[in-house]
């Protein structure tokens, strides 16, 4: 793996306190939501932990400068604004986070099941996430978390039917 | 025999007097007409040099550099008309060009930069945006410089500031920087990465604490500056200022 590309914002020292102006601060938030996005993806990473104290994107150790908690959940939160964030627990301690969000995951992977003319035939989500044959695709490697939260939408839309099998899940699309 | 004082000597000095005083304007009419014919001659000479140079001044910042120190020294702002005597240089359209570039640039980068640009970023920016053909049109500071002064007739939208040592900021947001703000500016230009701290006012500038605490609440509160609350004292940073990010644009 390639080493991540950081921006030119984490080595400035600022950057990781909250910012009093108004605008400065939506400009600041606006580019650690994107560094959050770029970087969990650049790992492959799907959940975060708020308190996790050494994780790379809240602490530049050279600089020493850390995200506090409170500004990790603010960024979380307005990730979850448009779409690429959810808690998963109640205290909002553990976030599920993803590059794209679940609508488009749910197009992409629709769209790939009727390319290969898969409808009507049951999958499994080890296939879908893992299989040789998505490797090309923007959801290959997904979590398997996710891809149930992505597949749940599609089944509301009416378009999959989630068939829970010893304690595993298959796919079936319509 | 000793000669007495007559009339006739005085009127003899008066007819002396007379005749130098027109000697003296015959001299003066005939300097005017050789110093209009030179003009005259200037003026030829300069309009063929236009023709045949009109592209070096384009290109060639060396010329424009030593051309702008001519008319300096001589008094002339070749960019005051665009109609007038220094027109048929097409010096002006040159400038007219490059500010309408340095406003785009700036505009363009507003939202990051809180509307202050070090000139030095300004002139990379500007190469990079005047595209391929930059070997063609080399431009220099002095003419970013001369093109932006022109930009202040616009209003307060657009100045330049003098930070000591060479180093200019190009201010792009409506508003006058106060005296203080300045001075904050200037001392942050001169630390390695472009930021202050409430004690280096009191220490460096003589401050009180209260004028000190003002000021940077007020760079602060103009959105000038970020701070940074993980040190020993906060201090402010511009991003302007900041060698990191222009190192990262132009790798």
């Amino acid at each position: 793996m390639t080493d991540f590309q950081w921006p030119w914002e984490y080595t400035f020292p600022p950057f990781f306190t909250l910012q009093p102006h108004e605008e400065t601060r939506q400009q600041q938030l606006n580019v650690w939501s994107e560094l959050f996005l770029k970087y969990l993806k650049h790992l492959n990473k799907f959940t975060v932990n708020i308190n996790e104290g050494s994780f790379p994107l809240y602490y530049n150790e050279s600089l020493n400068r850390r995200l506090s908690p409170s500004m990790i959940l603010q960024i979380l939160q307005k990730l979850q604004s448009t779409g690429h964030a959810q808690p998963l627990d109640k205290k909002r301690q553990e976030w599920q986070v993803y590059w794209h969000t679940l609508e488009e995951y749910g197009n992409m992977i629709y769209d790939w099941i009727q390319e290969t003319g898969q409808t009507g035939s049951v999958c499994t989500l080890y296939e879908i996430a893992n299989g040789e044959s998505t490797e090309d695709k923007e959801f290959h490697g997904i979590d398997e978390n996710v891809l149930v939260n992505v597949l749940r939408l599609l089944e509301d839309k009416g378009r999959c039917e989630l068939i829970e099998m010893d304690g595993s899940y298959g796919v079936k699309f319509f | 025999m000793r000669r007495r004082v007559g009339i006739g000597a005085i009127q003899q000095q008066q007819i002396a007097a007379e005749k130098l005083k027109d000697k003296g304007t015959d001299l003066q009419e005939s300097q005017l007409e050789q110093m209009t014919k030179q003009m005259e001659v200037f003026r030829e000479k300069l309009e063929e040099f236009s023709i045949s140079h009109k592209q070096d001044i384009k290109k060639n910042a060396q010329f424009r550099k030593q051309f702008q120190e001519m008319c300096a020294a001589i008094g002339v702002d070749p960019l005051a008309s665009g109609k007038g005597f220094w027109s048929v240089l097409g010096m002006g359209d040159f400038y007219y060009e490059l500010g309408v570039q340095v406003v785009e640039v700036c505009l363009a980068s507003n939202h990051k930069t809180g509307g202050l640009m070090e000139l030095n970023e300004l002139r990379r920016r500007l190469i990079a945006a005047r595209g391929q053909s930059a070997v063609h049109q080399e431009i220099t500071n002095e003419d970013i410089l001369m093109a932006t002064k022109k930009l202040s007739i616009f209003g307060n939208g657009f100045v330049v500031h003098k930070l000591g040592k060479g180093k200019y900021i190009v201010q792009s947001i409506p508003g006058e920087l106060s005296m203080e703000e300045t001075t904050i500016l200037t001392l942050a230009s001169d630390t390695e990465q472009g930021c202050v701290t409430h004690n280096m006012l009191m220490e460096q500038l003589g401050w009180p604490d209260y004028r000190a605490r003002q000021s940077l609440d007020k760079v602060i509160g103009e959105g000038l500056c970020w701070i940074d609350e993980q040190d020993t004292e906060p201090s402010y940073w511009f991003p302007s200022l900041f060698p990191g990010r222009t190192t990262q644009l132009s790798a």
